[in-house]
């Protein structure tokens, strides 16, 4: 067989962040002058492996051999002198210099006494050309567009020549016409006889520029495949990515929509977040909004809870048409928004459970000039009681609570409103098992009662297959699929999140 | 005229409109022009250098700020800064034994080097955040100013005064006198500063400030070291404070522990009127140059509007927000429109 020499060897990786399990045991094999696809769900590990390769983060245990040579990367320059880029997810750029003094950071050349501009600018020329020659190399970079900005990053990462270059999910930001151009670079460089190490959740991206592909799940590498040698089947990949074996589902208990229409949406537009965004929402249903992460779920509950005076849509409640341009016009139509980061757009997190609990209330219109302190304190009791939120006393402030117990304060600040429609932002993240079955529970008591209806996007399929009458797949800010009743499983989510079918 | 060529010179134009730093040229300009109608024969010579030297001060201070601003720090500290060093010179020099004036430089230019150190160390090494490092050695500087000199006074060396007024040494060659009123010192010493930094610009410690003050996070991946390039930022001004000081202490011929601290906060207010983000990494440090010379012409309208001593502090106060937001209000609606065309 003719492999060539391995660039990269890592073996038995194991990595945990607090309690949790971030790798336990992942093998990876680089070779120069292929492409390495790197597959699997959210939180399966792909980028906690790559930022172990380029040393953002050390592994716990585990063998990483870099040519042959073990290495462990104390910080990401390290890593970049022996010739390991990466294009990191969150972009690296300085917003305030433009494109050629981005690309050129840390690797200026003087010329004399002086910095070599002409040089750097000519060399920045040259690498963009290979990938978006219309881009002006002297705007800055802060006026560039998102998919520009990814180009300029990837730019920054080929312009010091790497070994082995590693580009974690580069082509979210791009459109169709930059991921060719991408591709076409990323050849070019291949047959020069760089390995390269490619991460997307578009599957079919993988399958056309990948040489062979490793899949990941639960922190370990499930399945290699060579394209060459095992062909390409879509199906037994994602096969490989949701596992087999399938836990027992939890019975899903049996609920009545009823045919009422609560909330009808048309036509939401955000921006370049969401496209033409369209459903209708029934009294008594749990809506679930699913897809691959960042495909604009974030934006749609946020634009449905009126924080962004710019989004236009035709919006009926019960009905009645309403504005969702401010988040005061949402609250008032009983929309009620437990958003995704509670830290920083749920909670006061130094106030104590009290303040936090009636705080929406001192925005109602004919608020008393002075707060009925004594009533409130007995409303608070009550929320406190039937969210079972485990604290001393209701002045504690918030940051004394676990994280599941903050949650619950979220969702107790709108308990004394009537809500319509509630809307949950992945309310289980970083929420332990025991408070994430009681949020649910009182939710989905809340609904059966017919007293809302709850749109609920969750990272974790899991919990949509659990709870949701019917599930919307979001993709690059559009919903590509509903789901309903049996279709509302593992398989199916990922493969049309993935566009496969 | 012909049409093309109309439109070339309006597209020019609006170019020059749109230009991010345009409503502070504007305010310039305006300022400028009604210090010269106030002001009797602004245009005489005589005039023009005793502007030249009241505006000295806050310009070097300004530019100074300007650097740490832009890597991402702030110093509290320029105003005693600089009456530590003029304290320092005057006691190092002897009147009558002129070689104790070389000394002074030496020694007055190392001790602006380590004030500048210390506060580099604080805010780039040890991460406390400069509001804090610089108001805390600001009253170290204080402190030892006091104790070097707890009533204004001291002694220099006669020629010290090239760096006011040539003509007033009397041993100075006619050339070098003659030089000197072309030439007003102070301008020279701002010529300086405005070298210095042209060369610093170029070099990758100025393209580093402000990649260190636009995003720290990413100038350290990329593998710049961000808490040296902090220091230097504070050193760079400190050779600013360095110039101020020779200036102060021709001018006065005497150390004085308290004359700078009204000039602290006028620097940084002058750094944000020449359009310096206070967050860092935006902004030009010859814009700084722009924001001070506003500064000091409202000063200069304040006093020849025959305003009641009484209210001309409030009026300067009212003024400069007028210009701040002004230049804002300018800002925001030129980046929509721009964002809607964008969107077309």
């Amino acid at each position: 067989m003719n492999q060539t020499a391995k660039v990269l060897e890592a073996t038995g990786i194991r990595k945990h962040f607090g309690g949790v399990i971030a790798l336990s045991n992942a093998n990876l094999v680089c070779r120069s002058g292929r492409i390495t696809g790197l597959l699997g769900a959210n939180g399966s590990g792909k980028s906690t492996m790559s930022k172990i390769i380029t040393g953002v983060y050390s592994a716990d245990k585990g063998e990483i051999k870099y040519n042959g040579r073990p290495v462990r990367y104390r910080n990401p320059n390290e890593a970049r002198q022996d010739g390991i880029a990466m294009v990191f997810q969150n972009l690296s750029l300085v917003a305030d210099l433009n494109v050629w003094q981005n690309i050129v950071l840390g690797e200026e050349e003087n010329k004399g006494l002086f910095l070599d501009n002409r040089g750097a600018m000519e060399h920045s020329r040259a690498i963009v050309d290979q990938l978006l020659p219309d881009l002006d190399i002297r705007k800055m970079v802060h006026e560039l567009n998102p998919g520009e900005m990814q180009i300029v990053e990837i730019a920054k990462a080929i312009s010091e020549n790497p070994k082995l270059l590693i580009l974690d999910e580069p082509t979210a930001a791009l459109e169709q016409a930059q991921v060719k151009s991408l591709f076409d670079t990323m050849r070019a460089l291949v047959k020069k006889g760089v390995a390269i190490i490619f991460t997307s959740h578009r599957l079919w991206e993988v399958m056309e520029i990948c040489d062979d592909i490793v899949v990941f799940r639960n922190g370990a590498n499930v399945a290699s495949i060579d394209f060459a040698k095992d062909g390409k089947d879509p199906e037994k990949i994602i096969g490989y990515i949701t596992g087999e074996t399938k836990e027992a589902k939890t019975e899903k208990k049996a609920r009545t929509v009823s045919g009422e229409t609560v909330l009808q949406i048309r036509n939401l537009n955000y921006s370049r977040f969401l496209k033409d965004v369209s459903f209708e929402l029934k009294k008594g249903e749990i809506l679930g909004i699913g897809g691959l992460a960042g495909q604009g779920q974030h934006e749609l509950m946020l634009a449905l809870a009126g924080n962004y005076p710019g989004a236009t849509c035709d919006a009926k409640l019960n009905e009645k048409k309403i504005r969702l341009t401010r988040p005061a016009y949402a609250i008032r139509n009983s929309i009620h928004l437990v958003p995704g980061d509670r830290q920083l757009e749920g909670l006061f997190l130094s106030h104590s459970l009290f303040t936090n609990i009636i705080f929406p209330k001192l925005g109602l219109s004919r608020q008393p000039l002075f707060t009925p302190r004594k009533k409130y304190r007995k409303e608070c009791q009550g929320v406190i009681d039937s969210l079972s939120i485990v604290t001393h006393n209701m002045d504690m402030p918030v940051n004394s609570l676990s994280g599941g117990n903050q949650q619950k304060v979220v969702v107790g600040k709108w308990l004394s409103f009537d809500t319509d429609v509630l809307l949950l932002a992945d309310p289980a993240k970083g929420v332990d098992v025991g408070a994430k079955r009681d949020l649910y529970d009182y939710i989905v008591g809340q609904v059966k009662e017919n007293k809302m209806s709850v749109i609920l996007y969750a990272s974790d399929n899991e919990e949509l297959i659990q709870y949701c009458d019917r599930l919307l797949i979001m993709y690059e800010g559009q919903i590509v699929a509903t789901l309903e009743g049996e279709e509302i499983n593992d398989e199916t989510i990922v493969a049309t999140s993935m566009r496969v079918r | 005229m012909n049409g093309k060529n109309n439109n070339a010179v309006a597209s020019a134009l609006k170019r020059f409109v749109s230009n991010h730093d345009f409503p502070r040229l504007l305010i310039l300009i305006a300022m400028f022009a009604l210090t010269a109608v106030m002001q009797k024969n602004f245009f005489a010579m005589k005039s023009i250098v005793r502007n030249i030297n009241s505006f000295t001060p806050l310009i070097l201070l300004t530019m100074g700020q300007a650097v740490v601003i832009i890597s991402g720090g702030l110093d509290l500290s320029v105003g005693t800064a600089l009456s530590l060093l003029t304290c320092v010179a005057t006691s190092v020099m002897r009147q009558g034994l002129p070689i104790t004036g070389v000394y002074a430089l030496l020694v007055t230019f190392a001790v602006a080097m380590a004030m500048g150190l210390i506060n580099g160390i604080g805010i780039g090494f040890f991460r406390v955040p400069p509001l804090i490092v610089t108001f805390a050695t600001s009253y170290i500087w204080l402190g030892i100013a006091l104790f070097l000199r707890p009533t204004p006074g001291g002694e220099t060396v006669d020629w010290f005064q090239v760096f006011y007024k040539i003509r007033n040494i009397e041993s100075a060659p006619a050339s070098l006198k003659a030089f000197g009123e072309i030439i007003p010192p102070a301008l020279v010493l701002i010529i300086l500063g405005c070298i210095l930094w042209w060369i610093i610009s170029r070099t990758k410690t100025g393209r580093y400030i402000y990649a260190v003050g636009g995003n720290s996070e990413s100038a350290y991946v990329t593998g710049i070291n961000t808490s040296w390039v902090q220091i230097k930022a504070c050193l760079i001004n400190s050779v600013f404070i360095f110039l101020a000081a020779l200036f102060f202490v021709g001018q006065s011929r005497s150390g004085d522990a308290r004359m700078g601290d009204p000039l602290t906060l006028k620097a940084i207010a002058a750094v944000v009127v020449g359009g310096i983000a206070l967050t860092g990494g935006r902004g030009s440090v010859y814009y700084a140059f722009v924001g001070a010379l506003i500064f000091s012409f409202v000063s200069k309208i304040i006093f020849f509007a025959n305003i009641p001593n009484a209210f001309q502090t409030l009026f300067s106060g009212v003024i400069i927000i007028i210009a701040i937001a002004g230049s804002q209000l300018y800002t925001l609606s030129s980046r929509k429109e721009m964002e809607e065309s964008k969107l077309t």
